[in-house]
């Protein structure tokens, strides 16, 4: 009972493989705990020039919201997009997710193309989009509802997992009880209890005050230091994109493009103090410098 | 940790005397509300009683008030109480059901939708009363032909809100559904359908009413049994005391079905 891991992933009892997202079988299947898992996914992701272009509303021409965006991001990574309104971040997450399809190129979730969503693969948005009819439990499990695995056994991590951001006390308290942040942290664990290989994070703590979003970077630090899943994380706040990433892809506007990838010469775990560090300045320059903020 | 800084900061609040003058004064519509009602009535009285208008024309409240009591004593009555009743629970019953269902496979077919939703909305703005007659040649004087209209009456807005409401799911929640590989029946009834009912329950508060409109102006056109026939009888008979009863139990009716679709409301929707 005594269980401080949150991720027991490595232990033969469990019934899902790391980073296998609960299952890829589809939902209507109760699948067999032991025999569910077929190979692993461990998280890599290779994007080879993706390219979406977009009609505009009146459909008079084309918009391109990305352009030939190349990158490969590591198993583990923890990795940041940052660049203004417009450059095609989101764009490009929601290509990862497999929810669109580039016009051009294609996206590897370890080899393989994506070509719809998976379960290994997580999203969180800048809204909680929690369900105002579940309490914090209840919408921390729909995953496994929509998975359609046993609540029971997943119930006791779902508990750790509130446990771990905080929320314990909270359970059986309906969303528009919570303030902003204790949504986002709901969030954040409905994304974790489905054991994704990968998170993808859209600005989830941009509408949050200085204050939580610095709190909850940390937290979000400390999970993934423990998990060590991939995390792409969407921002426009380069400091945030700084201090928590191992590299930053810059972002451009017209047409979306990748200007720099910067890797942060910070040293795992951080801190706080890692903020007072120069390299941690420095970086944070560069990324300006490449923005064109400087001029 | 962080939690219990949160909670320190709920201070209690000192209780408040119970000190009725006070109460009053915070909320003075307590008293005020019912305060109307009692000067309406007071002008009602001073007009029927001064000669301003004759009596057979407007009878004083206290007139109707035993206008009321004769209709509850009247051995008659109950029947028509409980014709108009039924023509107006089944009528409201048969449109939320199909109404929302027909939203429900609408919402699902979305070129059907937009193929039928130009005539949704012409039938919503026309008002379907003017079928009446219609509906009482095509179904005859009995029951039938009032709970259809009732039906007709009550269907469109129920039809359009839940559309509206279905239509409502954020993108983005939708978004996450889709990540999750979720199935068109569970995105149908853990996310669009629990959206849609805030939506769904105006539309039956408007259609509690229209239904009810509904079978009272088919009893007008013609009918065997229920309130909107005794408001005819009454008014041919120039028995202005017990139309105005009946009028007075029509509003009873309609309260109470309104306040059981508010109460089924209140335990549906309690997210709200």
């Amino acid at each position: 009972m005594a269980e401080t891991r949150l991720w027991p992933l490595r232990r033969r009892a469990n019934p899902y493989v790391p980073g296998q997202g609960i299952s890829s079988v589809d939902a209507r299947v109760r699948v067999d705990p032991g025999k569910a898992n077929t190979g692993s996914s461990a998280g890599r992701i290779e994007a080879r020039d993706v390219t979406m272009t977009f009609e505009t509303r009146r459909g008079t021409g084309l918009v391109e919201a990305l352009s030939d965006l190349t990158v490969s991001i590591e198993p583990g990574e923890f990795i940041s997009l940052v660049g203004p309104s417009g450059c095609g971040k989101s764009t490009m997450l929601k290509i990862i997710a497999g929810l669109l399809q580039p016009t051009r190129g294609e996206v590897l979730i370890d080899g393989v193309p994506v070509r719809s969503p998976r379960r290994s693969v997580g999203i969180m948005f800048q809204t909680p989009e929690l369900f105002p009819w579940r309490n914090v439990l209840q919408n921390v499990l729909l995953p496994i509802d929509i998975f359609g695995h046993e609540r029971e056994y997943h119930t006791e991590r779902a508990r750790q997992l509130l446990n771990m951001v905080g929320l314990s006390a909270f359970e059986k308290a309906y969303p528009r009880e919570l303030s902003g942040g204790m949504q986002q942290r709901t969030a954040l664990s409905r994304v974790l209890v489905a054991d994704p290989a990968i998170i993808l994070m859209d600005e989830p703590f941009g509408a949050l005050d200085e204050f939580t979003r610095e709190r909850l970077n940390l937290e979000l630090l400390r999970i993934w230091e423990e998990a060590r899943k991939t995390v792409v994380f969407v921002t426009h706040n380069i400091g945030e994109a700084v201090f928590l990433s191992d590299r930053v892809v810059v972002m451009d506007t017209a047409p979306g493009r990748v200007d720099a990838i910067v890797t942060v010469p910070l040293a795992r775990p951080r801190t706080v103090q890692d903020m007072k560090d120069p390299a941690y300045t420095n970086c944070i320059f560069e990324i300006r410098e490449y923005l064109g903020v400087e001029r | 940790m962080s939690l219990k800084a949160e909670t320190r900061l709920v201070v209690p609040i000192e209780k408040p005397r119970r000190n009725l003058w006070r109460r009053i004064r915070q909320r003075p519509e307590v008293i005020l509300s019912p305060l109307v009602l009692v000067v309406f009535l007071v002008i009602w009285e001073w007009v029927s009683t001064s000669g301003l208008v004759s009596p057979v024309i407007l009878p004083a409240p206290p007139k109707v008030f035993r206008g009321i009591l004769t209709l509850v004593k009247a051995s008659w009555f109950p029947q028509h109480l409980w014709t108009t009743t039924i023509e107006t629970v089944l009528g409201f019953c048969i449109a939320g059901a199909s109404a929302f269902t027909m939203a429900v496979f609408l919402h699902q077919v979305p070129l059907l939708r937009r193929v039928i939703y130009p005539y949704v909305v012409t039938f919503q703005v026309m008002p379907m009363i003017v079928l009446a007659p219609i509906f009482v040649v095509w179904f005859g004087f009995g029951i039938t032909s009032k709970v259809v209209v009732s039906v007709t009456t009550a269907f469109f807005v129920v039809l359009v809100n839940s559309l509206a409401g279905l239509a409502a799911v954020p993108e983005n929640s939708l978004l996450l559904m889709r990540s999750m590989v979720a199935t068109r029946r569970q995105v149908l009834f853990k996310l669009t359908i629990p959206t849609s009912l805030p939506y769904v329950f105006a539309g039956l508060k408007t259609a509690a009413t229209l239904a009810l409109i509904g079978s009272l102006v088919g009893e007008f056109v013609t009918a065997e049994k229920g309130l909107g026939r005794l408001l005819t009888q009454f008014s041919f008979a120039l028995k202005q005391d017990l139309v105005f009863a009946t009028v007075i139990w029509v509003g009873v009716l309609g309260l109470a079905l309104y306040g059981i679709v508010s109460f089924l409301e209140k335990k549906l929707v309690w997210w709200r």
